[in-house]
């Protein structure tokens, strides 16, 4: 695996040429990533399990320093699980039998701070550390057959930490590839969900704007 | 040049990839999509009734108007309840036999409110199902429990019982057990058997000794 890896860097090296990053002259970068979800608990307890692989992130960040970044991070992931028929008792003497489908979608925009213990001159491959924290805009809606029986919207809190690495690429080093992951808390507290927890996995590409 | 390209390119990708998110309800199958709604009359004890007689046409309502209809579908619904009460225990009779239950079959194609509730529904039973039908002239419906709102734009079939044994005692046509039926394709004579089968499934307590 990690041969595979190596080559992979390598020939992207020498597709995108070798260039020194200079990244004081262009503090600003648009990142933009494809995002895998992979929910954790109370969110997995009769709710939805099922991994997302409908999501992106987008963010804007500033190189303060040679280490440290900070910026703004939005982003959309789509979870959906449908669930087998079975009869619920929805009163004392009604029951509605029906195919239950959740579908959640979550928006997030977070203020980040990033830091990179290695400098661009040191290596190509840059890890990072990073936490952020904002809101999180949470559309919710519970379909019994194809009819929508429970529907809300909700503002909640919202943190993540996560880990990955950056690669700069193309001539000018003006932009490149990356990779992580992430932790995200988000507390809910509705229909019996105490929290939307989840784990992340992204990869995409970021560009130096100025 | 070279770059922004591509990054657009990813970026169009990415879009269309995550797309509006998933259509919950674009994927289900016709079975899927219905759902089987009952409701009685906790006090009733079905047990103590044995004979029943299923109206021979069905109501058809549409925007506060009914009319009576027997189409393919109509005498599928029909026999389906019928076969379903007599694994039940229960005798099917003749209406002027005195059934102990009575029990209609409804087609409601759309409401003028879009709902399907008390107002919309019970309050006008009488004039769908006159109370004449039963043997009871100025009779009322009385319905001992609450009845759910339902949106109903895309149709629905309804079946209602009618304890018809106690009537003269109590001076009102008490409704003892309703079952909804909505979803795609269901006034269809080839599903009725299973779709009255569904609501009798879930009501384990009709049962004649």
């Amino acid at each position: 695996m990690k041969t595979r890896v190596s080559i992979l860097v390598i020939l992207a090296m020498v597709t995108f040429g070798i260039a020194p990053v200079k990244a004081q002259d262009h503090p600003v970068k648009f990142h933009l990533d494809y995002n895998f979800s992979f929910p954790v608990g109370s969110m997995t307890s009769g709710f939805i399990s099922n991994t997302s692989s409908r999501g992106f992130l987008g963010s804007v960040t500033y190189d303060l320093t040679p280490h440290w970044t900070i910026g703004g991070q939005f982003g959309f992931q789509d979870y959906y699980q449908k669930y087998p028929r079975r009869v619920y008792n929805t009163d004392k003497t009604q029951q509605i039998s029906a195919v239950m489908s959740n579908s959640l979608q979550t928006i997030p925009v977070m203020a980040r701070v990033e830091y990179q213990p290695l400098l661009s001159s040191q290596s190509r491959v840059l890890p990072y550390v990073s936490l952020a924290t904002g809101i999180n805009l949470v559309s919710y809606n519970q379909y019994l057959g194809v009819f929508s029986n429970q529907q809300q919207s909700t503002l909640n809190f919202r943190a993540q930490a996560g880990l990955g690495a950056r690669m700069s690429l193309g001539k000018t080093g003006k932009w490149g590839i990356e990779a992580g992951g992430s932790y995200v808390v988000s507390p809910y507290n509705k229909f019996g969900v105490k929290d939307l927890n989840n784990l992340n996995a992204h990869a995409g590409t970021y560009l130096r704007l100025q | 040049m070279k770059t922004k390209m591509s990054l657009l390119a990813i970026a169009i990708a990415m879009l269309l990839i995550t797309g509006c998110g998933k259509d919950p309800v674009a994927n289900l199958t016709d079975e899927e999509s219905r759902i089987y709604i009952t409701d009685h009359d906790s006090s009733a004890n079905f047990s103590d009734f044995h004979t029943f007689y299923v109206s021979d046409s069905v109501a058809v309502l549409e925007n506060g108007k009914s009319k009576m209809q027997l189409t393919e579908a109509g005498q599928a619904y029909i026999d389906a309840v019928k076969q379903a009460m007599i694994r039940n225990g229960y005798t099917a009779v003749n209406k002027d036999q005195h059934p102990d239950i009575g029990i209609t079959v409804n087609r409601i194609i759309s409401t003028t409110t879009g709902v399907i509730s008390g107002p919309s529904y019970w309050d006008m039973y009488g004039s769908y199902w006159d109370p004449y039908f039963w043997g009871y002239p100025g009779y009322g419906y009385y319905l001992p429990y609450n009845y759910a709102v339902y949106s109903i734009r895309e149709g629905a079939v309804s079946l209602d019982m009618i304890d018809l044994k106690n009537a003269p005692e109590s001076g009102e046509l008490k409704v003892i057990w309703t079952g909804l039926i909505r979803g795609s394709n269901i006034y269809n004579p080839v599903v009725a058997d299973s779709q009255v089968k569904a609501l009798f499934d879930q009501s384990p307590y009709i049962k004649s000794l």
